[in-house]
């Protein structure tokens, strides 16, 4: 276990990730690949967890097209091995992220300047799906089905599914050509600035891993000090005072300086399952968690 | 009699099965309560039953969606259990409503832990990304596929077989700290992919970009699209600021506007 890693890293560091061993730019992927993705693209969720949550079924979605722009191995590897980090974006709205990099691969794009769009695109779309989908179409069908439905007519169901999937399909096959083309046009444009680019994309993408660490880790503590007569709420009257969210905040760092003092991410799993279930133990002066 | 019983457990599990899968993947939305009703209407034997509950159910749940990640009450065991029920005792579909949400949320509770627990298999998808292996990275998304099919099927045909009140009696036996415990962890577990992301992302130049994005969320609870925004007229900022730095001549642009 201890050697593999070792090589591992070893191996890391003698191949850079920006470095393309076939640089070369022909078009590869057809509208009809294209399409495809789009079908793939259903199983976005499929092993779904909360490490990296839909990055699994990011990479399936776009193996297509990756196999088809990356035919060096080496090449194809550290593509796939950049597409299972963190992803989590809304399943609809996925489509035009894929198009966007589907053209970005396909230009041979400096890995660190995808990875920071793929990054940057992921928690707004996300936000604009939900307000979108969950918030407005749904509730619109669901009223028109159960409309019917109440008074004991299938035929709301039918509606209901009809209506939906005109506009969920439409718009999934309609982002995924748009990215695709606009990312193909945007980046011929922006060729000779790519080191400028990647900045800025960095700048976007970290601007937002800050913000989706706040939104998506939820940790807090339940724990009520009794100090004489006095009762501190550990959460509300201590740790909310010096920062909202400062928990969030201090476990992804700590996990941030494990990763680098070179602790596997499966122990770092481990550590977290131990740290939720002795959270919730109920100890006489109450739970932890 | 007996047989009766088991066919329309069966069906109503393979029907479970299919909107598990739908409710995370293809998302024809087929999973809703509002079609649950009349598939099990159809299976059961009372089509207008399944339909009127169905639709009521339907409305409970159009509130409850899974807003940035939060999982909700599991919304197709809520329609095939409430539907079931509705059917199968008869009763109005107010009481077909009281039985499916507690049913829903212990199966939420368990979803959770399934994500929980795919957290590892991650592993085993990077090694085969380093390997270029694509046909591992298929098995691994046809592997989950195959495992919430499992999982609502099993769901699905313990409490229509046996009856609503044995399947009670197992979720109780659990201690509750245990399951609470893995939500806990479920809810820390994002806090690892972040951080791989940032072991990757993070340079000195842009730590700063990370506090702001981070505090604009605390304090101000800014949605992540307003953080992006802001993330984007700083980059652009930055980005025409570099260009214009070396490339005007007493500030007449270089390449014309």
């Amino acid at each position: 276990m201890e050697s593999k890693q070792v090589v591992e890293t070893t191996i890391n560091h003698t191949s850079s990730p920006d470095y393309y061993q076939n640089g070369a730019t022909n078009q590869a992927v057809t509208k009809k690949d294209l399409n495809k993705m789009v079908w793939r693209s259903l199983l976005l969720q499929a092993s779904f967890n909360y490490e990296r949550m839909q990055a699994a079924g990011w990479l399936y979605s776009i193996l297509p097209g990756l196999k088809k722009i990356h035919k060096n191995k080496h090449d194809l590897s550290e593509s796939m091995k950049s597409h299972m980090e963190f992803f989590n974006t809304h399943p609809f709205l996925v489509n035009i992220i894929m198009g966007i990099v589907l053209a970005m691969e396909e230009k041979k794009q400096n890995r660190n300047t995808i990875r920071a769009i793929r990054v940057a695109m992921m928690g707004p779309l996300g936000g604009i799906g939900d307000a979108l989908f969950w918030l407005t179409l749904l509730p619109i069908c669901v009223g028109i089905g159960a409309s019917l439905g109440q008074d004991g007519n299938p035929m709301g169901a039918v509606i209901f599914l009809l209506i939906f999937n005109a506009v969920h399909f439409s718009l999934r096959f309609g982002l995924m050509h748009y990215g695709y083309s606009a990312g193909t046009n945007a980046i011929s444009s922006l060729k000779e600035n790519t080191k400028k680019v990647a900045h800025a994309a960095s700048i976007v993408g970290l601007t937002v891993v800050g913000a989706l660490i706040a939104s998506f880790v939820k940790l807090e503590s339940s724990l009520v000090i009794h100090a004489g007569q006095a009762k501190i709420a550990l959460q509300k009257d201590l740790l909310d005072k010096v920062m909202p969210n400062l928990l969030p905040l201090a476990y992804t760092l700590l996990m941030y300086y494990l990763l680098k003092k070179g602790f596997s991410p499966v122990k770092l799993i481990i550590i977290t399952v131990i740290i939720g279930i002795i959270g919730k133990i109920p100890f006489p002066f109450g739970t932890i968690l | 009699m007996d047989n009766h019983v088991l066919l329309q457990a069966l069906l109503v599990a393979i029907w479970a099965g299919i909107a598990g899968i739908d409710l995370f993947n293809g998302l024809f939305h087929i999973h809703r309560p509002i079609v649950t009703g009349v598939i099990l209407g159809l299976i059961l034997g009372d089509l207008k039953t399944g339909v009127i509950t169905g639709a009521a159910i339907e409305l409970v749940w159009a509130g409850m969606v899974p807003l940035a990640g939060a999982q909700p009450p599991n919304v197709v065991i809520g329609g095939i259990i409430g539907t079931s029920f509705a059917i199968l005792t008869g009763q109005e579909p107010k009481v077909a409503i009281g039985i499916a949400v507690p049913f829903a949320v212990a199966v939420q509770a368990c979803i959770t832990l399934m994500f929980t627990a795919f957290s590892p298999v991650m592993h085993k998808a990077d090694q085969y990304a380093q390997e270029a292996n694509t046909k591992g990275i298929e098995r691994i998304n046809y592997l989950g596929i195959l495992t919430l099919f499992v999982f609502y099927f099993v769901i699905a045909f313990l409490p229509i077989y046996f009856g609503a009140d044995a399947a009670k009696g197992v979720v109780e036996v659990l201690p509750k700290w245990l399951i609470s415990g893995l939500g806990a962890a479920g809810g820390m577990m994002a806090a690892i992919g972040f951080a791989m992301l940032l072991k990757i992302m993070l340079k000195k130049q842009y730590v700063a970009f990370l506090i702001v994005g981070f505090i604009l969320v605390t304090y101000m609870n800014m949605p992540v699209i307003a953080v992006a925004l802001i993330g984007i007229a700083i980059a652009l900022y930055d980005f025409f600021k570099a260009t214009t730095g070396d490339g005007s001549v007493r500030g007449v642009p270089k390449r014309g506007i």
